[in-house]
Parts: C-alpha cells; sequence; structure tokens
C-alpha cells in the first residue's frame, strides 16, 4: 500500500538546515493498522505529511499504491490525496462555519460526486459515526468526541483506502478516546489501511504493528527489521 | 464548482460583515467616484451623428485677417459669413447642405390660455432634417424655395407642438411668433442630440430648437444670431445689409458628400471659391477651408475637454487607490482562514481550487461593490445635475452601457484586489495550520 525508500525530508532557513527525516524506509501493507510513536520533534508529523501527499520529500522515492508520487504535480497529488486518502487531526479540524452535512460534504465536492451521490454517502457515514441526527449542528454545538467522530465521517466519506490520523485522540478525555479508537479499528476491520502517530504506549501498542522514530529515522531495531524483510523479499 | 465557490463566498462574506462592509465600501466608493467622472465623459463623447459619420462635413473657411489666425486649434473660425453662407448654398455638389443659426422669438397664441413664452429658433435651410436624419411625426419640411424668398412657414418641435396644440396634427394651422403668423408645415419627432453636435457653438449640450424657420426670411425679418457673431476687425455697420455683407460669422454650415470624387468636387469647389473671393481683395490668408467630420469635429471643438480627461484620470486614480485598500483587508481576512484553506487543501483541493475558491469571494464583493457603486454614481450624477441648475440633465445619467460598465469596473477592480490575496492563500502550506489548528 505504502512503500518509502530512502526518503529525506530537510527545511532550509537563510542559516540553519533542519534534518527531518533521514534516510526513512517503511513499508506498510494493504489492511495494515501501524501505529507510529516517538519522541516530539523526531519527524512523525513530516512523515505524516509526506505520507499524505502535503509535502514533498527532499529526496528519496515514495510509492503509494505502486504509484510513484515523489514527483507528481500538485494537481495529480490533491487528486490522489482526494481519492485516495483520509485524514484524522489531533484538532479535529471542522470547519466552524459549516455544519456536519457541509463539512462532510468538503472532500466530496472536491471529488466531483453529483448532489445525490454525496447526500448518500453523508448520510451513510453520519449513520456509522452515530451523529446522523446532528447532521444540521455547528462543530462547536458538539462535544469533542462528537467533533471527532464528525472529523473521521469526513475522512470516510470518499472511502479511502489509506487512513492518516496524527493524534486522533490527543484532544479527548480516555473514554472518548476509547471510543474514537474502537472505531478506528472497526473501520479498519472494514480492510481501511490505517497509519496512527500517538504519544499514548497503550493505544500504540493495539495496532498490528508500531514504529519509532527517532531522529528523523525509524529506530535502529526497526531498521534492521526493515533490512532482513527486504533481503527475505 | 462555480455554484459551491459562490455559496462559500457569500457564507464567508456573512460571517465577517463588517470586514465585508469595509471591503464593499471600498470598492463602492471607488466605482462611484470614477462612474460619475466617466459617465459625464462618455456621454460627452456622444456623437449623435454617429451613423453618418462618413458623408456629414462641418465646413469652414479662412476668411480671417493676414495676420489674424482665428484663436482655436484649427486655425480657422468655426463659422461663415452670411455672404459665404448664401455663396456656398448655390453649389449643386453636395446631396444636402445646411446653412443655419441660432434665433429666438416670442410664441403667443391667441384664444388660448397658453401664456406667450420666448422660444429657441433655429433658422435654417430645408435640407436640415433630411441631413440629420430627423423624423417627421406630421407634415414635412418646407418648400426650398423659402431658403431664399422669404416664406412664413414654420416646423416645430414635438415638445411645442404639444404645447401649442396639445400633440394634434398642427400642419397647416398657424402659430404666432413675434406678432406675426407663420403656417406650420411640419412637427418633428423628439430630438435632443446631446452634446448637439450640429451646433457646438450654442451651448454643447442645451436643448435643441422649439421652432425651425426658413433661411430666406433673413432679410425680411431682419435676423441676427442669439449665438456668437466673431469676426477678426471693426467693421462699420449702417444697416442690416452691410451685417449680411460683413466678413462677421455667424452661420453654421454642413454638407452631406456621398463619396470621396463628391468630397473631392467639393474641394475644388471651395478652392475655386477662395481663389474668386481672393480676386476680389478678401481672404487675404493662405488658401484654408476645413471639411469635418463630425466625430472629429467634437474633439476639435473640444466637447470633451483636456480638464474633463484629467479629470477622468484622477477618478481612476482613486479607484486604484481604493483597490489597493481592498487588497489589503482581502489579505487580513484570506490569511485569517489560512487554517480552513489548510483542511481543503488536505481533504483534496488543489492550489487551484483554493485560489478559484477565493478570487469568487473578491468577484462577489465586486458585484456587490458594483450595485453599491451605482447607486453612489446615480446621486454623483444627481448632485451634478443640481449644481449645474438643469445644463447637464441630457448628460449627467447613466445608460445601460455605464450600469454595464459600473459592473464591470468593479468587478475586474475587486478581482485585481483578489489576485494577490488569492494567491498567497493558495501557496501557504497547509500542514502548518493541520498541526497547530
Amino acid at each position: 500500500m505504502l512503500k518509502m525508500q530512502s526518503i529525506r525530508k530537510s527545511y532550509r532557513t537563510d542559516t540553519i538546515e533542519t534534518h527531518a527525516l533521514r534516510d526513512f524506509s517503511l513499508e506498510v501493507a494493504e489492511g495494515e493498522f501501524v501505529s507510529v510513536t516517538g519522541p516530539s520533534g523526531s519527524g512523525k508529523t513530516t512523515f505524516l505529511n509526506i505520507a499524505g501527499l502535503l509535502e514533498t520529500p527532499t529526496g528519496g522515492q515514495y510509492l503509494l499504491d505502486g504509484q510513484d508520487v515523489s514527483n507528481l504535480n500538485d494537481r495529480e497529488r490533491s487528486r490522489l490525496r482526494n481519492e485516495k486518502i483520509g485524514f484524522i487531526f489531533q484538532g479535529f479540524n471542522l470547519i466552524p462555519d459549516l455544519n456536519l452535512f457541509d463539512n462532510i460534504d468538503v472532500p466530496l465536492r472536491y471529488r466531483g460526486f453529483n448532489a445525490k451521490e454525496r447526500k448518500k454517502r453523508i448520510e451513510k457515514v453520519l449513520e456509522q459515526v452515530g451523529l446522523s441526527a446532528r447532521a444540521k449542528h455547528l462543530p462547536a454545538q458538539l462535544s469533542g468526541g462528537q467533533q471527532q467522530r464528525v472529523a473521521i465521517a469526513r475522512a470516510l466519506a470518499g472511502e479511502p483506502r489509506f487512513l492518516l490520523a496524527d493524534e486522533p485522540t490527543g484532544n479527548l478525555d480516555s473514554l472518548m478516546a476509547r471510543q474514537v479508537m474502537e472505531l478506528l479499528e472497526f473501520i479498519n476491520e472494514w480492510g481501511t489501511t490505517i497509519v496512527m502517530v500517538t504519544h499514548d504506549p497503550d493505544l500504540a501498542r493495539r495496532a498490528h504493528r508500531n514504529i519509532q522514530v527517532v531522529d528523523g529515522q525509524l529506530s535502529d531495531l526497526q531498521r534492521a527489521h526493515v533490512v532482513a524483510e527486504a533481503a527475505n523479499a | 464548482m462555480f455554484g459551491y465557490y459562490f455559496s462559500l463566498a457569500m457564507r464567508s462574506l456573512r460571517s465577517t460583515p463588517v470586514m465585508s462592509a469595509l471591503m464593499i465600501a471600498a470598492i463602492a466608493v471607488g466605482v462611484g467616484a470614477s462612474m460619475t467622472t466617466l459617465t459625464l465623459n462618455y456621454m460627452m463623447s456622444q456623437n449623435a451623428l454617429q451613423h453618418k459619420d462618413q458623408v456629414l462635413y462641418a465646413v469652414q473657411l479662412d476668411s480671417w485677417g493676414a495676420e489674424n489666425a482665428a484663436n482655436n486649434d484649427s486655425q480657422m473660425p468655426w463659422e461663415l459669413s452670411y455672404r459665404d453662407a448664401t455663396a456656398l448654398l448655390r453649389s449643386d455638389i453636395p446631396v444636402r447642405q445646411v446653412a443655419m443659426h441660432r434665433w429666438g422669438g416670442t410664441v403667443s397664441q391667441e384664444n388660448s390660455e397658453l401664456r406667450p413664452f420666448t422660444a429657441d429658433i433655429r433658422v435654417t435651410t430645408a435640407d436640415f432634417f433630411a441631413l440629420f436624419d430627423i423624423p417627421f411625426i406630421h407634415g414635412g419640411t418646407w418648400n426650398k424655395e423659402a431658403d431664399t424668398n422669404p416664406q412664413r412657414q414654420v416646423v416645430l418641435s414635438k415638445a411645442t407642438n404639444e404645447k401649442l396644440f396639445n400633440g394634434e396634427n398642427s400642419v397647416g394651422r398657424t402659430i404666432n411668433l413675434s406678432g406675426e403668423p407663420y403656417t406650420v408645415m411640419g412637427v418633428i419627432e423628439h430630438w435632443n442630440p446631446s452634446p448637439k453636435v450640429h451646433d457646438l457653438n450654442n451651448g454643447a449640450f442645451n436643448d435643441s430648437a422649439d421652432i425651425y424657420l426658413p433661411f430666406g426670411l433673413h432679410r425680411q425679418l431682419q435676423i441676427y444670431s442669439w449665438g456668437n457673431t466673431n469676426g477678426w476687425k471693426s467693421e462699420d455697420i449702417e444697416s442690416y445689409e452691410d451685417f449680411l455683407n460683413s466678413h462677421y460669422v455667424w452661420i453654421q454650415y454642413w454638407v452631406e458628400l456621398e463619396n470621396s470624387q463628391q468630397k473631392k468636387d467639393y474641394e475644388n469647389f471651395l478652392t475655386a471659391y477662395i481663389q474668386s473671393q481672393k480676386a476680389e481683395g478678401r481672404y487675404p490668408r493662405p488658401l484654408k477651408f476645413g471639411l469635418t467630420q463630425p466625430s472629429e469635429w467634437l474633439v476639435v471643438n473640444e466637447v470633451l475637454s483636456d480638464d474633463n480627461r484629467v479629470l477622468g484620470w484622477l477618478s481612476l486614480a482613486f479607484l486604484l487607490v481604493c483597490v489597493i485598500n481592498a487588497v489589503a483587508l482581502l489579505l487580513a481576512k484570506f490569511l485569517r482562514k489560512a487554517p480552513e484553506a489548510g483542511v481543503r487543501r488536505a481533504l483534496g483541493a488543489s492550489r487551484g481550487a483554493i485560489f478559484s475558491q477565493h478570487l469568487m469571494e473578491s468577484g462577489c464583493i465586486g458585484l456587490i461593490g458594483g450595485i453599491a457603486g451605482i447607486l453612489l454614481t446615480v446621486a454623483g450624477l444627481s448632485g451634478i445635475r443640481l449644481l449645474q441648475m438643469g445644463r447637464f440633465d441630457n448628460i449627467a445619467s447613466m445608460d445601460w452601457v455605464m450600469v454595464l460598465a459600473a459592473i464591470g469596473l468593479a468587478i475586474v477592480a475587486s478581482l485585481l484586489a483578489g489576485l494577490y490575496p488569492a494567491w498567497r492563500i493558495s501557496r501557504t502550506n497547509p500542514s502548518i495550520y493541520l498541526k497547530t489548528q
């Protein structure tokens, strides 16, 4: 599903060059649930942004669903992002002026679905996250957990094959966090590949696999594992 | 996506009413100020004879003194003397030709409750109506003989006919002009070109005449011009005949020449005429005459003055200042919404989609600003009409062209204002806002 080889990402100012990712290689199989952990500033979010085609790597190769996406233009990256990738953020990132229905409608608009298809999909995902009755509510009228469920619904509406979650439970209390996590597990069981960045070791352990990012690289142990897997392949 | 962007734009404008109102006001004031000036300039530049621009010519003859060039860019007097005009009328080259000037008189009707009133009169040759394409409601013009032999006949404007005869067919009826009876030969349709290209010497934006009188009445009525009478030297005038034979110019002269050959023939005719006058001791200056088309006639007579042009540019400069203000406001507003743009990017919007969405918002501001600008323009033009006390009634008003131009100008101005802010927001890195929102 996702294959990164020797990905590098550096940010340059006039005087300083910061290496956010260095020689970063990772493979995620279709249907996997992978958690990503690591200290703050280790490069987890940079990895997620590159995986989600929000940023381009400075070097290396990134294959998404078998397609080399390292050098696509903005239009093609946006299309792929819209069709194949769903995002869930720590801060929910719902558009405050839009009600739940219209928030979920956003990616479907860019996808070019007609009104009937959009309505069908929105109603379906709202039902899946248990918020059908709140479709006309604004995000501010919901609790944090409910907002995150709306964000998940929005991510799922386009039926992406790949879900990227950046600290999805970071702003939630433990009860809400557990509910959201159960929802993600349920989604994964239906076949969606999930990569989740988290600081919470308990949540990380619930994934199929946990990778650790340290100083812009997979930890030594995991790199050895990747190399061994590559050799076996 | 056009409809979606439009609904997002309107939603965004409603969500920040004060800032939206400021931006709309900036565009509206700029459009209002510039369109008020541009409308005046546009209306002043209208050529009511455009459809005959290729065949009509104002005639000028350089009859001035050896050391006295006429004081205008053409260096020829605008009008002709009576003596020259009547001589030119003898030519049979033009399809039509008109010698004319402004006059006035008192109209009174016996057995009528109508109070006597002063009428604006145009003394002219019979071709006037056909040459300037003026349609008749009733009757027609007088016989051509009346151009040279006095005949008490008139043609009425539509308004005068309504005033005197309640709009009925008055052909054959009599009006009393300065105490003398005149027979009505015809009534013309409403005809009030502005600017009055056929007579720019007597108020380019004044109303057209109320009554038209045959040219052949000069000697009988001893008619002097109610417009300008100019000369380059002092001349002893002891009788009306002296005045008619003097060098004083006061007759406007137009000819209709169908093709270039006819024009060339007429130029030869004018050349021969001037040479004949030189032989009689007149026309001391080098041989020179002018045949000027209506569009050019408006230009050389500076109907749209340099001051008007400068004012037009200044008003556009003011609009530019308003646009720059709108740029700053839009930039502030769009950058405040950068996190939302980041979310949209993450959800699949391309940079182009974000750019289009925000440019649409600018366009909506322009559309609303344009409508408000039209209202301000109408108010501005009303103010000018009030200040000018009726003198600009014909030109200080918007036609559909200017209404559409105002909306177009507002939309273009706001799109220009929105280009940079929309570009900026479309280029921002979404990941920054996704993490920190």
